[in-house]
């Protein structure tokens, strides 16, 4: 931390010790609500597994109204061409 | 390239949580959301699938997530309050000794320049380091710091706690 982008030496040494102090302040509830590790684990595990599977639907989701659309434009095709003989 | 396993990933969370946490709640100020974030950047990491063989790689990619998370947040909240956070008027001369003091200047720093000067005064890292961890270049780092040094010292001067020679 030297070149030009620094500030005098005294400024310096009283933002170190200001940040000595900030390192030193007291963390509240080292408890508190993080998951152990076993929990995480098991929380990523499904949620890696809940994406393989959405990135396994995700073609036939996307085939689904296709394959519909299809049906109905055979269908189409079908009955107009069969149309002459019917009448 | 190994993969994480759930033994390594007990003994990577018993060494990084707690300094992740303090990290995290110096920078954000909050004891909730500093939680969730760290939470989450857990879940993001082994979500991620990262390579296990270099502890400091993943200790990185860590805190590179939880910064991430940080500065979303910090968006998020500004946004919904729809404009720039402004510092609360300096109260006069508060002591040094005084934890509260020292935690609200430090809270009166953009959630940015916390990151930084906590990453390279308390964690210790080089300019490559909090690149890394903050996911910026080096040089942007370097006047980054700088500058957050700067507001810093002038905070420090504002209270009366710097007197310059």
């Amino acid at each position: 931390m030297t070149e030009w982008f620094d500030l005098d030496q005294d400024e310096e040494r009283a933002v170190a010790a200001f940040m000595t102090r900030v390192a030193e302040l007291r963390i509240p509830d080292p408890g508190s609500r993080i998951p152990d590790p076993a929990e995480l684990w098991c929380k990523a595990t499904l949620l890696r597994r809940w994406e393989a599977e959405r990135r396994a639907q995700r073609p036939l989701d996307i085939m689904q109204p296709i394959e519909i659309a299809g049906g109905l434009v055979a269908a189409g095709l079908l009955l107009y061409w069969s149309l002459p003989y019917l009448l | 390239m190994g993969r994480l396993d759930e033994a390594t990933f007990a003994a990577f969370h018993a060494r990084t949580s707690r300094p992740l946490r303090a990290y995290v709640l110096r920078v954000v100020g909050n004891v909730s959301d500093a939680d969730d974030i760290v939470q989450e950047a857990f879940l993001r990491m082994l979500r991620a699938d990262v390579p296990a063989d270099n502890e400091e790689h993943l200790r990185r990619y860590l805190y590179r997530v939880a910064s991430n998370l940080i500065v979303d947040r910090w968006r998020r909240s500004r946004h919904e309050e729809g404009e720039e956070m402004m510092p609360e008027p300096a109260s006069p001369r508060p002591r040094y000794e005084d934890d509260a003091a020292v935690a609200k200047i430090f809270a009166e720093l953009k959630p940015r320049d916390r990151a930084l000067l906590w990453l390279a005064y308390v964690e210790g890292e080089s300019h490559e380091e909090i690149a890394s961890s903050l996911g910026v270049g080096r040089r942007g780092v370097k006047v980054m710091l700088f500058r957050a040094r700067r507001r810093l010292r002038d905070l420090l001067q504002a209270r009366g706690l710097l007197v310059n020679s």
